[in-house]
C-alpha cells in the first residue's frame, strides 16, 4: 500500500497542488470572511431598500427547493465528465426521473420512488455509457439522443400506465401521474419558531441571519439533506480515496491510466452510470416536490446543472455556488418579483464598486475603471426608478449566472481529456 | 481553454436542438385515436372515403389530460362521440413549437378528411387562418381566437365575466384584505382573467389590495411549470395574501397545492372545475371555486353543427354568463354565505348594468 502511494502517485501530486496554490487558494477562515462580508451587505441592502424578502426565511427556503434539482444535476454532469465523458444527457436522465420515481411513488411510496427514480436515471446513464464508452459515438450526439428518447419514451409510458384503470380514476392523465404522498420533511423543533420571531422584527443583520438560518431548518425535505450527504460523499469518494483518483485519471489522461492497469472503461462505466442516478434523484425531487409528474416539468434544469458545473470548475463545491446562486436568483423573481430584484440592482452596484477598488489596488485601472462606471450606472438606474421592467425581471437567474460565469470564465480548468473519444489500447 | 468554449457553445447549440427536436418528438407520440370516452372512438380510422371521418381535434400545449380547458374541449368531443359514434382523431401541441408545426398539425387533420377540425388555443390563430384558405370544405373551430374566414368558428369566452365574479368571491371571502392572481403566460387571453378578477373585487371592496404577477412574459412553458407556479403562490402567501386566483393551466396545480398549506386560505381554479379533479382531491377543501370556461358546450354545438345538422357553425360566437358558455363553479359549498352577491353581480352583468372590461 504505501510503496504503490510512493511509486507513481506522488510526482503527479506536488504538481497539481503547485499549479493551485499559484491562484490564491481559499482557505476555510476566508471563505467564512467573504461569507460573514456577503450578508452584512445583504441586510445592509436589505435595509435601505426595504425589500425585506431578500433575506426571509422563504426566501431561502424557496432557494433552496429550487438549487437541489439543479445541483443534482450538476454533480451528475461532475461525475461523468471527471470521468472524461460530457454528458449532455442529464436533462433526459432527469426526465427518467421524474417519470420512474412518479410512478413508482404513487403505486408504492414516495422512497420506493426515490428508489426507482434513481434506477431509471442510471438506465439512462447506462445507455449514454454503451453508446460513448463501448461504441465510440460522439459523446454530445449521444447526449442530445438520450435526451429526445427520455422525452419520447416517458411521453409514451404516461400514456400506457397513467391513463388508464386505477391511476386514472386518482387523477392520472397522459400528461400527469397521479398524486404522490408527502416525503418526510425536518424542521428543528425550538429553534425554527424563535428564528422567525426573531424574523419579524427586520431588524438589521439580526432579522437577517434569522431568516437564512430559519430558512435552512424549517421544513427541509429528506431529500434536500441526502442531497448535501451526496456533495460531501462526492468530495471524499473522488478526492481522497484511490478508486476517486483513478476515476478522475480517466478523465484528465486515459492513456497514463491504462498504462498503469487502470480499467479505464469500467471507471468511465460507473462514472456515467452514476451521473444518470444522480440527475434521476434531481427528476425525483421534482416531482415529488410537486407531488405529480407532469410533463415537460423538468424545463430545462438539466442543462443549467451542466453549466452550474462548469461555473463551479468541475468541483462539488463550486457546482454547490452556482446551484445556489441560481436557485437564489430565480426564487427570488418568483416570489416578489420586481420589489426584490430592484434592491438587487443596488447590491450590484455595491459589489461591482468594491471589485472597482479591487482592481485599482491591484493597479488594473482599465478593469477599475469599466467596474466604478457600471456601478455608478446601476445606482442611478436603481435610483431613478421605483421597480425593474418584468422581462428584465424573468431573466435575471440566467443573467447572474451568465454573468458570474463571465467573470470567472478564465480561471476555469476541465478535465484535460473531457469529451475526447478513447479507445483502449490506442497509447500503443 | 478554447476547449470549454467550445463545449460550452456545443452544449448550448444542442440544448437549442433538443429542447426543438422534443417538441415535435412528444407531439407525434401523442398522434393516437381517442383515449378517454367510449371505445368506439379509438377504432381505426380506415373506414370510408374522406368526408365521412369524424372529428380533428388539435389541442394545445397541455392536452387531454390537462384538467382545464383542454380537457373541456375533449368532454365536449366525448359527449358528442357518445351520440353520434364519430371516428376522430386527436393531436396534441408541445412545448416550443413553431408556427409552421401547427399549420402542419392542422393541415394534417383537414387533408385526412376530418371534419369538422378543432383548434383549441389562441396559439392555433394564425395556423387557422393559413389552412382554412387551402380547405374551403371543411369547418374549422377555433376556441379563444378570432379568424374572420367564411368556414371558421370562432369561439370566444367571455372569460373576464367568471373572473369577475371569481373577483367578486375573493373580495368577500378574504380575511386579510390581500388577494392575488397568478397568471401562466402574460398574453391578451390570460390578460381576460386579469382584467376581470381585478375589476370584481375592486367593485366589491376598494380596499382589498390586490397582488397580479404572471409567470413567465411570452413562453408557453408558464402553463406547465408548476414548481414556479408554487414558489410563485408561497411568495404571495408569505406577504400576507390569502385568496390567490391562478390562470395557468397546469402549473395551477402547484399554486394550489402551496394554498392548501397554508389553514384558512382559499385557491380559486380556472377552465374546468378543479373541486372535482380527482387528482387534486387532497387539496379540495382549499379550492374555493373555478371559473368556469365550458370549451365542452361551445365544441359540442359545432360537432352537432356540422354532423347533424349539417348547418355548420360559423362567424364569431361569443360565449358569455347569459348562455352558459361561462360560469363560477359551486361544489364545495364554500361560498354558500356569499352566493347571494355574486347572484346579484351576475344578474348585472347579463343586464348589462356592469360591462366588464377585457384588458387589464
Amino acid at each position: 500500500m504505501t510503496a504503490t502511494a510512493t511509486q507513481t502517485p506522488p510526482p503527479a501530486a506536488p504538481r497539481a497542488a503547485g499549479g493551485k496554490g499559484g491562484r490564491t487558494r481559499l482557505s476555510v477562515p476566508v471563505i467564512l470572511l467573504i461569507v460573514a462580508a456577503a450578508i452584512i451587505v445583504v441586510s445592509a441592502v436589505r435595509a435601505i431598500a426595504g425589500a425585506d424578502d431578500v433575506t426571509s426565511s422563504g426566501q431561502i427556503a424557496g432557494a433552496l427547493t429550487g438549487a437541489v434539482p439543479i445541483a443534482l444535476a450538476g454533480l451528475g454532469g461532475l461525475w461523468s465528465e471527471r470521468a472524461g465523458v460530457v454528458n449532455i444527457g442529464l436533462e433526459g436522465m432527469m426526465i427518467l426521473g421524474t417519470f420512474f420515481g412518479a410512478w413508482a411513488g404513487w403505486s408504492l411510496n414516495p422512497w420506493m420512488g426515490v428508489l426507482a427514480g434513481v434506477l431509471g436515471g442510471m438506465a439512462g446513464g447506462l445507455l449514454h455509457a454503451i453508446v460513448t464508452v463501448t461504441f465510440g459515438v460522439d459523446q454530445i450526439i449521444a447526449g442530445v439522443a438520450i435526451n429526445i428518447l427520455a422525452a419520447g419514451v416517458t411521453a409514451y409510458l404516461a400514456k400506457r400506465i397513467f391513463n388508464v384503470g386505477k391511476a386514472a380514476t386518482e387523477g392520472g392523465t397522459p400528461k400527469q401521474s397521479p398524486p404522490i404522498e408527502d416525503i418526510k420533511s425536518f424542521t428543528v423543533p425550538g429553534l425554527s419558531h424563535w428564528l422567525s420571531t426573531l424574523e419579524k422584527h427586520h431588524w438589521f443583520l439580526i432579522s437577517d441571519l434569522a431568516g437564512i438560518v430559519g430558512g435552512l431548518v424549517t421544513n427541509i425535505s429528506s431529500l434536500t439533506l441526502l442531497a448535501v450527504v451526496l456533495f460531501v460523499a462526492t468530495f471524499f469518494v473522488l478526492w481522497r480515496t484511490s478508486f476517486g483518483l483513478r476515476l478522475r485519471s480517466c478523465g484528465e489522461n486515459p492513456v497514463a491510466a491504462e498504462s498503469l492497469g487502470v480499467n479505464v472503461y469500467l471507471y468511465k462505466y460507473v462514472a456515467v452510470t452514476v451521473s444518470g442516478g444522480l440527475a434521476g434523484l434531481g427528476g425525483v425531487f421534482l416531482a415529488i416536490g410537486t407531488h405529480f409528474y407532469l410533463e415537460g416539468q423538468t424545463s430545462g434544469r438539466g442543462y443549467i446543472g451542466l453549466a452550474a458545473m462548469i461555473f463551479g470548475n468541475w468541483r462539488p463545491g463550486g457546482l454547490a455556488m452556482g446551484a445556489g446562486l441560481f436557485g437564489y436568483a430565480d426564487s427570488l423573481q418568483l416570489r416578489s418579483g420586481s420589489d426584490s430584484v430592484h434592491a438587487l440592482l443596488l447590491l450590484l452596484a455595491v459589489l461591482l464598486l468594491a471589485m472597482a477598488i479591487w482592481k485599482y489596488v491591484r493597479k488594473a485601472y482599465v478593469s477599475a475603471g469599466f467596474a466604478l462606471g457600471f456601478a455608478v450606472l446601476l445606482a442611478v438606474w436603481y435610483a431613478t426608478t421605483d421597480t425593474v421592467a418584468d422581462e428584465i425581471v424573468q431573466a435575471s437567474p440566467y443573467v447572474a449566472t451568465l454573468l458570474v460565469m463571465g467573470l470567472s470564465a478564465q480561471r476555469l480548468r476541465m478535465p484535460k481529456a473531457d469529451g475526447l473519444p478513447y479507445r483502449k489500447g490506442q497509447g500503443g | 481553454m478554447r476547449r470549454v468554449s467550445k463545449i460550452a457553445a456545443a452544449g448550448v447549440v444542442s440544448a437549442a436542438l433538443a429542447l426543438t427536436a422534443t417538441a415535435c418528438g412528444s407531439s407525434t407520440t401523442s398522434d393516437s385515436g381517442s383515449t378517454g370516452g367510449s371505445g368506439s372512438a379509438s377504432s381505426s380510422s380506415s373506414g370510408g372515403g374522406g368526408k365521412t371521418k369524424g372529428v380533428g381535434m388539435a389541442y394545445d400545449v397541455g392536452g387531454r389530460g390537462d384538467h382545464s380547458f383542454n380537457d373541456s374541449a375533449a368532454r365536449g368531443l366525448d359527449k358528442a362521440d357518445g351520440e353520434l359514434k364519430l371516428d376522430s382523431k386527436e393531436l396534441t401541441a408541445a412545448n416550443g413549437e413553431t408556427e409552421s408545426d401547427r399549420v402542419q398539425r392542422l393541415d394534417s387533420l383537414a387533408a385526412a378528411g376530418y371534419n369538422p377540425v378543432v383548434a383549441v388555443g389562441y396559439t392555433y390563430g394564425t395556423a387557422v387562418t393559413t389552412v382554412a384558405k387551402k380547405y374551403p370544405n371543411t369547418t374549422f373551430g377555433l376556441v379563444d381566437s378570432v379568424v374572420d374566414a367564411p368556414n371558421v368558428d370562432s369561439m370566444v369566452f367571455a372569460t373576464e365575466q367568471s373572473s369577475y365574479l371569481a373577483g367578486v368571491a375573493a373580495a368577500l371571502k378574504t380575511k386579510t384584505g390581500k388577494v392575488g392572481f397568478i397568471g401562466g403566460v402574460q398574453n391578451t387571453l390570460i390578460g381576460t382573467f386579469d382584467a376581470g378578477f381585478a375589476q370584481g373585487v375592486k367593485d366589491t371592496k376598494p380596499s382589498v389590495q390586490l397582488t397580479r404577477e404572471y409567470l413567465y412574459k411570452t413562453d408557453p412553458r408558464g402553463f406547465n411549470d408548476a414548481t414556479s407556479a408554487a414558489a410563485k403562490a408561497q411568495g404571495m402567501l408569505d406577504k400576507g395574501v390569502d385568496v390567490i386566483y391562478t390562470a395557468a393551466g397546469l402549473s395551477g396545480d402547484g399554486s394550489i397545492q402551496k394554498v392548501a398549506g397554508k389553514s384558512g386560505a382559499w385557491a380559486i381554479g380556472v377552465d374546468s372545475d378543479q373541486f372535482q379533479d380527482p387528482a387534486l382531491a387532497k387539496y379540495k377543501n382549499s379550492i374555493l371555486t373555478s371559473a368556469i370556461k365550458n370549451v365542452d358546450v361551445a365544441v359540442y354545438d359545432l360537432i352537432n353543427s356540422v354532423k347533424k345538422d349539417n348547418k355548420p357553425k360559423v362567424g364569431t360566437n361569443s360565449y358569455d354568463l347569459a348562455n352558459n358558455g361561462v360560469s363560477l363553479a359551486t361544489s364545495g359549498n364554500f361560498l354558500s354565505d356569499v352566493q347571494a352577491q355574486i347572484d346579484a353581480a351576475k344578474q348585472k352583468i347579463v343586464s348589462g348594468q356592469i360591462k366588464v372590461s377585457s384588458t387589464p
